[in-house]
């Protein structure tokens, strides 16, 4: 048996390095410091985007079976499925343009009547579509990350909305994606308006027993809320355009011991397909650095 | 050195597999993350600790810790609570590497789960001081299933240590 093939080898006398407690004591410490300055002072915001720009070509590659998978099934779908979807594409077409024929004369009017009122008519945010890479992997958390990233001018803090309404908000740029917390987040809140009554709240992201919610806080028990009442964002912000479709409430908990009611809406935002719109916010407000309303 | 009955001589350990069962290992937590499922095993948290046991001075609390970061950056968790945790385990691995591969698999099992509870614990610790909700209790599954994994991870990781010594040309095995 040749002398070098064995596992064991004897331990070295001399280079045996640090000791492990003080190794241990160390990484613990450099953990810890990165915590703090990663919550606290944000300086550890380069280190992160730099990790994550590096990690991209691994990402791709953990995406690829999946890609691959959803190629495959697409490509056998049936011939009668896909006239089915042009069927329905048609008819939802005609259902539109009705619609957007009253939009054009709605707009008119609004204007003339904003002009009537010399209120400062809404300004179209400029928006760019960005494509989702995935979920972030973290059971706690309600976030995906986009395709556009800094370089491409996202920032921080611009809303992000899909076919359904608001899907939730830029929380993190990096130089080539960026990380949308939804709405449903439990960090996250939105300005609404419920359309029915027009009265204005907070909603925050609630998720309990498995359903990413929205829950609107601090509702009086007596306040005019009805099931199936329609939020939209309500734009006191200055960060979400007014107007945008949020969620519908769809569980209200009235209880004689407690004042507020709990209300709870579910995201109109379909979160199905794969490309989202984000908004820039205004000029004014894109310069303030991480923002959230 | 004293020889374990019934243990087999191993070959050393080739280095490139040691990086590439790492590599494995981060691509297959990355995947496994993306079905945001409570109770999945860290099997990353798994490959660190065993190569800790096996080559405590080839995989160390250093790599422990990198890898960590890369898992914090990856998870957009806060950045530097894997890295704790997989500190951890790799020091508590050089607390026991000389003792646990005296015994059986089954019995290694047992031992390494209060590692595995410990890693688990640290990172539910450093997210609720960060201010962040219980995820469900369906979390309290993951060091266990960390821990039935240890059996097969150890078989699977030393199997290439566990080739024959001198190939025989005329032996097809």
């Amino acid at each position: 048996m040749p002398l070098g093939s064995i596992d064991r080898t004897p331990p070295p006398f001399f280079r045996v390095g640090f000791a492990p407690l003080t190794k241990l004591i160390f990484f613990s410490a450099l953990s810890l410091l990165l915590m703090f300055a990663d919550s606290r002072l944000q300086f550890a915001q380069p280190l992160r985007a730099g990790l994550s720009t590096l990690m991209l070509p691994v990402q791709w590659l953990v995406l690829q079976p999946g890609h691959a998978a959803r190629a495959v099934s697409s490509y056998f779908e049936n011939l009668e499925q896909a006239q089915h979807n042009l069927a329905q594409a048609q008819l939802k077409a005609l259902e539109q343009a009705a619609r957007s024929q009253q939009v054009e004369q709605l707009q008119l009017e609004n204007q003339s009547l904003r002009q009537l009122i010399a209120l400062q008519s809404t300004v179209a945010n400029p928006s760019q579509v960005a494509e989702v890479l995935f979920d972030v992997a973290d059971p706690y958390n309600q976030r995906v990350v986009i395709s556009k990233g800094h370089v491409q001018g996202i920032a921080p803090g611009s809303a992000v909305i899909d076919a359904g309404g608001v899907i939730g908000q830029v929380t993190r740029v990096f130089p080539l994606t960026s990380e949308v917390t939804l709405l449903t987040d439990r960090e996250q809140s939105i300005p609404v308006l419920n359309a029915r009554t027009g009265a204005r709240n907070v909603a925050y992201g609630e998720v309990s027993a498995g359903l990413a919610q929205i829950e609107l806080r601090f509702v009086p028990a007596s306040a005019d809320v009805q099931e199936g009442d329609m939020l939209t964002t309500s734009g006191v912000d200055g960060i979400y355009p007014a107007g945008l479709q949020v969620a519908r409430i769809n569980h209200i908990e009235r209880r004689s011991d407690i004042s507020f009611a709990r209300i709870l809406a579910t995201p109109l935002a379909q979160q199905k397909g794969r490309h989202l719109l984000v908004l820039q916010p205004p000029p004014d407000l894109a310069t303030t650095k991480g923002r959230t309303p | 050195m004293i020889k374990v009955r019934g243990q087999a001589l191993l070959l050393p350990v080739s280095p490139w597999f040691i990086v590439w069962s790492l590599v494995f290992a981060l691509l297959l937590s990355m995947w496994l993350g993306l079905s945001h499922q409570l109770w999945l095993p860290d099997v990353l948290a798994i490959f660190v600790f065993f190569w800790g046991i096996h080559q405590p001075r080839r995989v160390g609390m250093g790599i422990a810790f990198f890898l960590g970061l890369w898992v914090d950056v990856q998870q957009s968790a806060l950045l530097g609570q894997h890295a704790l945790a997989y500190t951890f385990l790799s020091y508590g691995a050089f607390t026991i590497h000389r003792r646990l591969l005296w015994f059986a698999l089954p019995q290694q099992a047992l031992q390494v789960l209060p590692f595995f509870v410990l890693a688990n614990v640290t990172q539910w610790l450093t997210r609720l001081i960060a201010g962040e909700a219980f995820a469900g209790w369906l979390i309290l599954f993951a060091p266990l299933c960390e821990a039935l994994l240890w059996p097969l991870v150890s078989t699977l990781l030393l199997a290439p240590q566990r080739r024959a010594h001198e190939t025989d040309v005329h032996r097809p095995i």
